[in-house]
């Protein structure tokens, strides 16, 4: 198992927001994590790149405790989360340079342009981030996470807001990192059709907690109650939302 | 500790001072105004004939050496500042960048700008009121030293608390050496202190070195008392510092303020 997350509980006060999680995720698997606002996606997400202490419950990727192997386990990770920015005044060039010397990446300068040719914006490697559009910055966030080849790639809405063309391109290098490195994938989208088409697996959330798991389509069945041949997750995630967590569990 | 990371955190702040005139601003500009005004003073008093021999030389040194301390603690907070204003503290926190690595290319950036801050300070002191702080470099080095260790543990500490409380007290940032500055005799002797601050400020590294530095400058020589007093005290504060920063971590870290900072 590349994650193997453990009864992962998260109390803000006495409001608790991620509520005995536990799924795994293997070499070259993309699991998706979906759930309405609120379930406890980015929580979860936050507390699996070490940014939120857990209340309880146990955090372990490439068998080792997050907790204990932080620097080894951060240099075979990477993500993207729209929380994350980038300082604007530099260039995405600049910005890259940085984060590939953080990661120690060899040939810096030839890795960047692979990725930002690979992602359809070489021409935006001199401009500031301040001039980029929202798609364009999800875009060289992108970049930045397949800088170090991980091992792991977290994703918080890393395609939200990216136009068609951009959509294809970043889900056709996200396949081909996973085919070239075996790089796992954690997914959190409410593009349910993304979601069917990329993932092998879904974990979902409601009010913190896992109500089904399992394969898009099972997933589906196991939401609708019904038995379905295809996966209907959007379907799904609407039942999901308006149900009370132990009609569907 | 690995090197790359370190050079990383320094690579990011020079793209950013290529960019960001208010950099270069703080660099340069405040450093040469506190000078061009402390000038303007001693020569008013000494036109007037108020200013004994060598006060001169206590002035002008004292104010090159406090806009030092002042916008090395203060660059350092603020370096951390313009991650949170760019949403880049959660990109940095979720590379193998560990906060020593961290705090390490601060401090080499700040020292780079320190250094070019003071030159520039001292440039126009020795042209535009021909004082001369050549000739007190080597005795003073030790007690510039204190005051870089010591800025360095205050600006650790804004950073934690800008950490654990966001920027709701950036303003910190700006105002703290000002509450350190009345108990750190920078401008005048400790023996002007009412008696009962003195244990306060002998208490603080800046008053150890700016009573070592008023003693160089007359010609007293160094005093090793004032300087192992000033490092002992720097090692207390920066152990300190260092584990307040870490507490303040911990709890904002617990709390998911790391995600929300802004």
């Amino acid at each position: 198992m590349v994650l193997e997350v453990d009864h992962l509980t998260k109390d803000f006060g006495s409001c608790r927001v991620v509520d005995d999680v536990s799924f795994g995720v293997s070499e070259g698997e993309i699991v998706a994590l979906l759930g309405p606002n609120g379930a406890g996606k980015s929580t979860t997400i936050h507390m699996l790149l070490g940014l939120i202490d857990p209340t309880s419950g146990t955090i372990r990727m490439f068998g080792k405790s997050l907790q204990h192997h932080r620097e080894e386990i951060f240099g075979k990770i990477n993500m993207s989360s729209p929380y994350a920015g980038f300082p604007s005044r530099l260039t995405v060039l600049e910005n890259l340079l940085v984060y590939a010397r953080l990661y120690g990446v060899q040939n810096r300068q030839a890795k960047i342009h692979a990725l930002l040719g690979l992602l359809g914006i070489d021409e935006l490697e001199k401009r500031p981030m301040l001039q980029l559009s929202f798609g364009e910055i999800a875009r060289v966030r992108l970049c930045k996470a397949f800088l170090n080849d991980p091992k792991l790639l977290l994703l918080d809405e890393a395609l939200g807001g990216l136009d068609p063309y951009a959509a294809t391109l970043a889900k056709e290098a996200l396949m081909q990192l996973q085919r070239q490195h075996g790089t796992a994938i954690l997914y959190t989208s409410h593009n349910m059709v993304d979601v069917e088409e990329l993932c092998s697996r879904v974990v979902f959330l409601r009010r913190g907690r896992v109500i089904a798991t399992g394969g898009p389509t099972e997933v589906t069945r196991a939401i609708l109650r019904e038995d379905r041949k295809r996966p209907a997750l959007s379907e799904a995630f609407i039942r999901a939302s308006r149900s009370e967590p132990h009609e569907v569990q | 500790m690995r090197f790359n990371r370190i050079a990383a955190v320094v690579e990011r702040h020079l793209y950013d001072a290529r960019h960001n005139l208010e950099r270069v601003t703080d660099t340069l500009y405040w450093p040469v105004m506190d000078i061009v005004v402390w000038g303007f003073l001693t020569v008013f008093l000494a036109q007037r004939g108020n200013l004994r021999p060598g006060l001169i030389s206590f002035l002008l040194g004292a104010a090159v050496l406090w806009g030092m301390f002042r916008a090395f603690q203060r660059d350092l907070a603020v370096s951390f500042l313009t991650e949170v204003w760019s949403h880049n503290v959660m990109g940095l926190l979720t590379t193998p960048l560990t906060i020593r690595e961290y705090l390490s290319g601060l401090l080499i950036i700040n020292l780079l700008k320190a250094i070019v801050g003071t030159a520039a300070a001292t440039i126009v002191a020795f042209v535009f009121y021909s004082y001369d702080f050549f000739p007190y470099l080597l005795a003073l080095l030790p007690f510039i030293l204190v005051l870089i260790i010591f800025a360095l543990a205050v600006g650790i500490l804004v950073t934690g608390l800008i950490v654990r409380y966001t920027t709701k007290i950036q303003s910190f940032t700006w105002s703290i050496t000002g509450l350190v500055m009345p108990f750190s005799c920078v401008f005048y002797p400790l023996t002007a202190l009412p008696r009962p601050l003195r244990p306060l400020a002998l208490a603080l590294p800046t008053t150890q070195a700016f009573e070592g530095l008023r003693q160089v400058m007359a010609g007293g020589g160094l005093s090793l008392a004032r300087l192992g007093s000033g490092l002992a005290l720097d090692c207390a504060y920066l152990l300190a510092a260092v584990a307040i920063f870490d507490w303040l971590f911990r709890a904002a870290r617990a709390r998911g303020l790391l995600v929300k900072m802004e």
